[in-house]
């Protein structure tokens, strides 16, 4: 990794002691890691699945591997930012600063309401899987639990985290490790069986769906939500140690960790499974697959994971989506009040409020294939701006910009990234691209109306 | 960083000391951690016991995960950095020469690890009430870095009118005379150091807990001398010893640290 014993200029600038104490970084390569991680893989392997197959047949395995190679074109760029800028707000910091305020304000606004949406579709996943352990127990409901306990999992999270003030980071890092030495242990066997290792060979389904290319590219865009995570990796950036190294090998490495197991994880469902009743299975599909494994060990082993992933994925995003609004905040872009702390827990409760309130909304609609894609629309957008924002600063090369991580073929990758990214926005659906342009409409709004005298700009 | 002025008394340290590291114009470093916005204060006989170290005021604020060092920073920095101020103030009219550091942390031990190794401290500081320093208890282990201890305590104790009681539980297949001859060793680097002769008292005994016979004879003295043992499963499910005495002897204990191994 280029440069990384660098001295942290701008790093260093920003923990010192200013008359008002220093900043300790303490997020390690694994802590940074396990954020990427333990974020993005509750999405991909516990709940979409189900739904990919439905959509592309095997070839959803393409269409997460079109969604890692998209997330990839930006994890590089946004890392090359991010050890310019290793500061809190990750993606909005690096486009206001590099691109100005009016894309910026658009940007921390969508990524506030973006990881709202991410996280009311893990919450309604968190919901299967919890229905799911009634079943199991044999304990049956008269209604579809998933979405009354996503909404109690919404606001037992939101309270945890205004008065939760043990440090929970090893907890997460714990998570992260158990769930991939399951993970490994189920698709190791998982894909053996499926290579006729263990008895008869299964007969492999079309790998093209119906739909074609068309299906594939529009499956890519609806689990593009399974790789959001590694920019939030970017959004806690400014307690990352060491980030001129660390914060690219997260990233980088985070994505392709998840893309891999991904890709794996749809092949082994296939093989188990025709994509139709895949499709039946909904969410909680892999359940189905490990139980037609090994029984029904191998079906409680994956409710468990499962949980534990979806429950992290939310809690990460919870935390994140109050991140990103004291980003804002803390520029002027929304009222100062939203990034105010109580002294007692030294949480920010109105901004974890703002984030824990619409995600509670949003999960009790239910609509798990809109959040996402909502989700992956705002992200999408962000991600695209990142790459310009890479274009825009090394062609205008201000002073402070000074990176100690540079993208390979920075302009070529941003370029293809920009483009990737606001190309996979034109294969979701009508409803979802609606509510994303509004989502981005309002924010410009409020910025117009709010904040146009704010000037962030090479700011720091 | 703010320099605190001190008065202009010469550093106390008398025996020529050539070991580099550990003491700033032969006065011994000596961090002093204190959780700053959690209405700590600084423990009273604090100053008395430091009044000739070269002290590390360590403000520090933990803050939960969910919060972002910088946004804290903006909150509760200009609180933190005056009430710091007041404490530093407090020590430096008791004679210390005092440095502050304010840190805002999502973890406490990394922080005030990183501190001792940048001020290269000698010791630290669990900063405990004590109503006066007239009897300081010195618990010694063996000979790995003895030397770390006598500095500590010949520099701030030597002109102090402290006594000082050197203890030495004795080691697996140690007899009494090794350890009497291992602390007579120890005293008569300290005496050499400036330390009143007539001050020092010497302790051996065959103790089945160390850690129990430390802590119960630490009643009888105002603070306590010794250093930081090796992490080990032991230590995780008990805690430090260190640690465990500070906890039932209730007084200040400064936790001589190893030498750290240069970068």
């Amino acid at each position: 990794m280029a440069g990384s014993d660098a001295p942290e200029a701008l790093a260093d600038v920003i923990d010192a002691d200013t008359g008002e104490g220093e900043l300790e970084r303490t997020i390690g390569l694994v802590g940074g890691l396990a954020i990427g991680v333990g974020t993005m893989i509750g999405a991909g392997i516990f709940v979409f699945p189900g739904l990919a197959a439905e959509n592309a047949g095997p070839a959803a395995a393409l269409s997460f591997a079109i969604g890692a190679v998209v997330a990839l074109l930006v994890a590089l760029p946004a890392s090359e930012l991010a050890t310019a800028m290793p500061r809190s707000g990750g993606g909005y910091f690096f486009i206001s600063r590099g691109l100005g305020t009016a894309p910026g304000a658009v940007v921390g606004i969508g990524l506030w309401l973006g990881l709202v949406f991410a996280s009311a579709f893990y919450l309604v996943g968190l919901g299967s899987y919890a229905g799911q352990v009634f079943l199991e127990a044999g304990i049956a409901l008269p209604v579809d639990p998933a979405i009354p306990l996503g909404v109690a999992f919404g606001v037992g999270l939101t309270v945890l985290s205004l008065f939760g003030t043990e440090n929970t980071a090893s907890l997460q890092n714990a998570i992260v490790i158990s769930l991939l030495v399951i993970l490994t242990l189920f698709l190791s066997y998982g894909s053996l069986d499926a290579l006729g290792v263990f008895g008869a060979e299964r007969v492999p389904e079309r790998f093209f769906p119906p739909g074609g290319l068309l299906s594939v590219l529009q499956t890519a865009a609806l689990v593009f939500t399974s790789y959001l995570g590694f920019a939030q990796v970017a959004t806690v950036a400014g307690d990352i140690t060491d980030p001129s190294r660390n914060l690219p090998l997260a990233m980088v490495g985070s994505v392709l960790l998840v893309g891999v197991f991904y890709v794996v994880t749809i092949f082994v469902a296939t093989s188990a499974f025709g994509s139709a009743r895949l499709g039946e299975f909904g969410e909680i599909a892999m359940v189905e697959v490990a139980r037609s494994f090994v029984g029904f060990p191998g079906a409680l082993a994956i409710v468990v994971a499962g949980l534990l992933a979806t429950f992290s994925s939310a809690n990460a995003s919870i935390l994140s989506a109050s991140r990103a609004v004291y980003a804002v905040s803390r520029d002027g872009i929304i009222p100062e009040a939203a990034s105010r702390l109580n002294l007692r827990y030294g949480t920010p409760h109105v901004a974890l409020g703002l984030a824990g309130g619409p995600i509670v909304v949003l999960a009790a609609t239910g609509q798990v294939e809109l959040l996402a894609e909502v989700a992956s629309f705002l992200h999408l957008v962000m991600y695209g701006l990142i790459c310009v924002g890479l274009i825009q600063l090394r062609r205008e090369s201000p002073s402070w910009y000074d990176p100690s991580f540079r993208c390979p073929a920075g302009l070529a990758v941003a370029g293809v990234g920009a483009l990737a990214s606001f190309a996979l926005i034109a294969f979701m659906r009508p409803a979802s691209i609606g509510v994303g342009v509004a989502v981005m409409i309002a924010a410009y709004g409020w910025y117009r109306y709010y904040a146009t005298d704010v000037e962030l700009k090479g700011d720091f | 960083m703010t320099e605190t002025p001190t008065d202009d008394r010469e550093p106390t340290e008398t025996g020529a000391d050539s070991e580099a590291g550990g003491e700033s114009e032969g006065r011994p470093s000596v961090l002093v951690p204190i959780e700053v916005l959690e209405g700590e204060s600084l423990p009273s006989g604090t100053s008395a016991l430091l009044a000739n170290a070269h002290v590390v005021l360590c403000g520090y604020h933990v803050i939960p995960e969910q919060t972002a060092a910088e946004q804290a920073r903006e909150q509760f920095g200009e609180t933190a950095m005056s009430k710091l101020d007041e404490f530093a103030g407090a020590l430096a009219a008791g004679g210390a020469d005092v440095e502050t550091r304010l840190v805002f942390t999502h973890d406490k031990d990394t922080t005030i690890d990183r501190l001792i190794y940048e001020h290269d401290c000698l010791a630290v500081l669990v900063p405990n009430s004590t109503e006066r320093v007239e009897s300081v208890l010195v618990a010694l282990r063996g000979t790995v870095g003895v030397g770390r201890n006598t500095r500590l305590v010949a520099g701030l104790f030597a002109d102090a009118d402290v006594d000082v009681t050197l203890y030495h539980a004795l080691n697996e297949g140690e007899s009494p005379e090794d350890g009497e001859s291992f602390l007579s060793g120890v005293r008569s680097d300290l005496v050499e150091r400036g330390v009143d002769p007539e001050a020092l008292e010497t302790v051996v005994e065959d103790a089945d807990v160390p850690i129990d016979t430390i802590a119960d004879r630490a009643a009888s003295h105002d603070a306590v001398v010794m250093g930081e043992t090796d992490p080990s499963v032991t230590t995780f499910v008990f805690g430090m010893p260190s640690e465990q005495v500070a906890d039932r002897f209730l007084g200040p204990v400064l936790v001589v640290q190893r030498a750290r191994p240069e970068e």
